[in-house]
């Protein structure tokens, strides 16, 4: 390599060192053109100094990853729902995204009343349940865990068949596979939801509850993930279930997403700001293409 | 509306129909207050969901001044709905959602028409519980406050009925 072109090289390489700001560390994700980008968050409603840590990181983030919305894993706000707690749980640590023009998809929590469906930067269109496609291939069903009455599962059914080839990615809040000591697996919402999600080729599941990280070992086919440590910590907490491919339990964390064709590409991140786990996942075969 | 479990005798029809009819009226009467500046609908501003909903509770607080437990659950349904409860708690899948169901252990005062207090988590109601009972109306919700069960109406955030004791 000649020095002429070394140069073009070595700025380029300190721009992104640059833009990175405070997260100064390697973007693992393939960040190609036309892919979707998105962000996970977990049990964050708590307006404290690390939701605030994990939003500082979050922002920084998107200089490297410029991701195009956010997923909430609900308990969005603790403690209350005056319009109090929306600005200082919610508004106040994501501003910057806000105000950038991120979109926020959020599910229920137990900590959430139903109301916060009408909340409109929760995007929830007025249900405690809805589905969206922000790309043309990939939708998303958020559920309510909380309450997974008859109506909901009826409704889950027809929107899994009306959805036919697409990247089909469900979240919710209470995991149906999960190594926490204090809630893990739902057994009763697993055996009801589960036999949807294999018949109708779900993808990718992801929910929050338990505050940590875990990426579970695919159960029947199906990438889980838990991701209920965006503002709150409960260390040491990942039980031995042989459930977790990767577990991280000793902080707080988010992941970006990005799904470029059939490959779900993923980077989990730190409070710190250090990748605790990164990969590529393959999509299933849907009923079409089996 | 009708149970998911099968009727044994006309009396328990009859049961169901009454509790349904009484749970038509609550909801017919909150559908008529839920109008003006009560009228719930959605924005970007939480201070003005915020009103909307207070504004909600006291309507239906004043429309039902002289609501008292027992007014839905009736004496009559309590040990029918305690019965129909039974089987989805029933041996070892049972304790499952039993255990689910007292997972969240909110401090709640039981009192009809007092809004469920913000503070406090919601309890999970696992689906075979609610394949159990008769269903609802839009905005009308089955929830557990440890043991007992509550009638809550989601749209205002209210508990409108309860029964002690529901599950051991």
């Amino acid at each position: 390599m000649t020095s002429t072109r070394r140069l073009p090289f070595s700025i380029a390489a300190l721009t992104i060192v640059l833009a990175s700001g405070a997260l100064a560390q390697q973007l693992t994700l393939p960040n190609k053109p036309d892919s979707l980008k998105f962000a996970v968050i977990g049990d964050t409603g708590t307006g404290d100094a690390h939701q605030f840590a994990v939003a500082e990181k979050l922002i920084a983030f998107r200089n490297q990853f410029k991701y195009e919305f956010l997923l909430m894993m609900g308990d969005n706000t603790y403690g209350g729902e005056s319009a109090q707690d929306f600005q200082r749980r919610f508004e106040a640590p994501y501003k910057p995204l806000l105000d950038a023009g991120l979109k926020f998809y959020a599910a229920l929590g137990n900590h959430d009343t139903p109301n916060q469906r009408n909340y409109k930067l929760f995007n929830m269109g007025g249900k405690q349940y809805y589905s969206f496609r922000p790309k043309l291939g990939v939708r998303f069903f958020a559920l309510d865990s909380n309450y997974m009455s008859p109506e909901q599962l009826t409704w889950l059914k027809q929107e899994l068949e009306a959805s036919g080839s697409d990247w089909k990615i469900a979240f919710f809040h209470h995991p149906l596979y999960s190594s926490g000591g204090r809630h893990g697996s739902d057994a009763a919402l697993r055996d009801q939801l589960e036999p949807l999600f294999l018949k109708y080729s779900v993808d990718v599941v992801m929910s929050g509850h338990d505050h940590f990280y875990e990426r579970i070992k695919p159960q029947k086919g199906i990438y889980y993930f838990v991701v209920g440590g965006s503002a709150k910590l409960r260390s040491g907490d990942i039980g031995t279930t042989g459930l977790t491919a990767k577990g991280f339990d000793s902080g707080y964390s988010f992941m970006g997403v990005e799904i470029a064709g059939d490959e779900f590409h993923f980077q989990t991140i730190s409070d710190k700001a250090v990748t605790v786990d990164s990969g590529v996942l393959k999509r299933r075969p849907t009923p079409a293409t089996k | 509306m009708q149970a998911t479990t099968p009727l044994a005798t006309p009396a328990e029809a009859k049961l169901i129909a009454d509790f349904d009819a009484r749970v038509k009226a609550y909801y017919e009467l909150r559908d008529k207050v839920d109008e003006g500046s009560a009228r719930q609908t959605q924005s970007k501003e939480p201070e003005k969901i915020e009103a909307q909903k207070k504004a909600l509770v006291a309507n239906i607080q004043k429309a039902r001044a002289a609501a008292k437990p027992g007014d839905i659950f009736t004496p009559a349904i309590q040990p029918f709905i305690k019965r129909l409860l039974k089987p989805a708690i029933k041996g070892t899948d049972g304790q499952e959602n039993k255990n689910t169901l007292k997972e969240e252990k909110p401090n709640v005062e039981l009192k009809v028409n007092a809004p469920y207090p913000q503070d406090q988590p919601l309890s999970i109601v696992p689906p075979d519980v609610l394949l159990q009972l008769p269903k609802l109306p839009k905005d009308m919700e089955y929830r557990f406050v440890r043991k007992h069960l509550i009638l809550y109406d989601s749209r205002a955030s209210l508990i409108v009925d309860f029964i002690y004791n529901a599950i051991p």
